[in-house]
């Protein structure tokens, strides 16, 4: 029994975030998965827990929390378990340092991008009515606009080619960093490494031009080290569509 | 241990920074820098990638141990970390979730939309040199031109409106601070929040409790101490690019 519910689409990006730091923990949770491509995420069931309709929420007891960032600082703190966060204060304003930088530079790059060749193209074919009174139910104006892009190709290419750029700079500024220290933001696995992780670990099959063993070869030390957790192990088992087939098609050939 | 901050005037991130490090009696060496005139990027500061590319744009960095530390909330969760002043965050787990993600929701709605107002009304007059972040310098180099797209003014102007409502719904339990206790989340909110009230001042009309708590912060003893640091006479109407507004999503 836990009393302990996570909300969450697939492990991957935001979604992976919470998931793979309460596997990290040992936490038992109740495993809420919301098809994300079916709107589960708008419907009335889900906006009674999460009002503004965003994945992923979790619930502890009575509580309910949202923005995955902070759920994983909470996870941390609230459970017992393996720490998470480094002990020594500048490395802990270094995991807050890259989570944010990933959140809120990298993060959205890489989601356009994701979001223009997966996410988009795999709601498209469904009925345009029905497509809209979904749209329609979304609470957030911004999102509404971000889905309205994604399904109708809208990103222009001004927008995608400076995605890419960052992209590109991004997986530059990851190799640097991780050829400075075995961990993202320490000489420990923190919350930087999951959230990292939660974002860049396709990037040997989505930029293969820019991140493989001869460009970025600490970026690809820690994807593996990473894979082969069994954390990561139980928390891809949770996923059910081709981007968890994704990984683990990526698990064999690094292997 | 050696620590030295080098700020700006006492508006915006600086402002948190400072009042933290006065609310937590950390011993640091003050550099006053002027971050109008891109101070950041010239040799007076360390140059580390974390400085460069730092979400925040012009803000304070923090020197402790040749390490230079930048982003304003995540510097006073440090101060709080190191210092002996009353503690800046909450101690129980959900209490200090809240305080992270309402700081969360600061740092990229309203800092953004409040950088963005604060530039229209007093834009730098040259871009620097030497700025590192392609990005940053697009937005400096917008402001020095006065290009300032109607759309994204409207939207900063919802969202101030949408930070004080934040701000007045929170306080309507009659509590004298944010998360009840004074924490970051008071600093943060205020520092981009101040200079607010003469730019958006309908966002502020009937907003007694805001207004109230607006005034119990500007007269925190950190606060006073941070503020008499300025070199003129309105710091909170000084302003260098900050946070971009989001992109997408």
């Amino acid at each position: 029994m836990t009393d302990v519910t996570l909300y969450h689409w697939e492990p991957n990006a935001n979604s992976g975030k919470p998931m793979l730091a309460l596997m990290e923990k040992g936490v038992p949770f109740n495993s809420h998965y919301l098809d994300m491509l079916a709107f589960d995420q708008h419907k009335p069931d889900y906006l009674a827990i999460n009002p503004m309709g965003t994945i992923p929420a979790m619930t502890h007891g009575d509580l309910v929390l949202t923005e995955s960032t902070a759920i994983m600082e909470y996870v941390d703190e609230a459970f017992p378990g393996p720490r998470l966060m480094p002990e020594n204060p500048v490395d802990q304003w270094r995991v807050r340092w890259w989570m944010k930088f990933m959140d809120q530079w990298l993060g959205p790059s890489f989601s356009m991008i994701g979001w223009s060749v997966f996410v988009g193209p795999s709601v498209r074919q469904k009925d345009p009515a029905e497509l809209e009174a979904a749209i329609e139910r979304i609470p957030m104006p911004e999102r509404r606009i971000s889905w309205r892009k994604a399904i109708n190709g809208a990103f222009s290419a001004e927008e995608m080619a400076e995605s890419q750029r960052r992209v590109a700079l991004g997986i530059t500024f990851l190799e640097q960093a991780l050829g400075e220290r075995e961990w993202l933001a320490s000489d420990h696995y923190s919350l930087a490494d999951i959230n990292g992780f939660n974002l860049a670990y396709a990037l040997p099959l989505s930029q293969p031009h820019l991140s493989n063993d001869q460009l970025t070869p600490n970026i690809m030390r820690w994807v593996r080290a990473i894979y082969a957790r069994p954390a990561t192990k139980r928390c891809w088992a949770l996923g059910k569509t081709d981007l968890a087939k994704r990984a683990s098609l990526l698990e064999a050939e690094l292997a | 241990m050696s620590t030295t901050l080098y700020h700006g005037e006492p508006n915006g991130p600086s402002l948190t920074v400072l009042a933290a490090l006065f609310e937590k009696n950390v011993d640091a060496a003050l550099e006053r820098i002027d971050l109008r005139a891109g101070d950041r990027h010239s040799d007076k500061v360390p140059h580390a990638m974390e400085v460069d590319q730092s979400i925040e744009g012009e803000g304070p960095v923090l020197v402790v141990d040749g390490t230079a530390m930048t982003d304003s909330v995540f510097l006073a969760c440090y101060l709080d970390e190191v210092g002996s002043g009353p503690a800046l965050r909450p101690v129980d787990p959900y209490a200090r979730w809240q305080m992270m993600a309402w700081c969360r929701h600061i740092i990229e709605r309203l800092a953004p939309a409040a950088s963005y107002l604060g530039l229209q009304a007093s834009p730098p007059g040259r871009v620097p040199e030497g700025i590192v972040s392609i990005d940053l310098a697009g937005r400096w180099r917008d402001a020095a031109e006065g290009r300032f797209d109607q759309a994204k003014l409207g939207d900063s102007r919802t969202k101030i409106g949408q930070a004080v409502d934040k701000v007045e719904a929170q306080l309507a339990d009659g509590r004298q601070w944010l998360m009840g206790d004074f924490s970051v989340a008071d600093l943060e909110t205020y520092a981009w929040l101040a200079g607010m009230q003469p730019l958006v001042p309908e966002a502020f009309k009937g907003r007694a409790l805001t207004r109230e708590w607006l005034g119990r912060v500007k007269t925190r003893p950190s606060v006073v101490r941070a503020r008499s640091l300025a070199s003129v006479s309105a710091p909170e109407r000084v302003w260098a690019p900050g946070p971009e507004i989001n992109r997408w999503g």
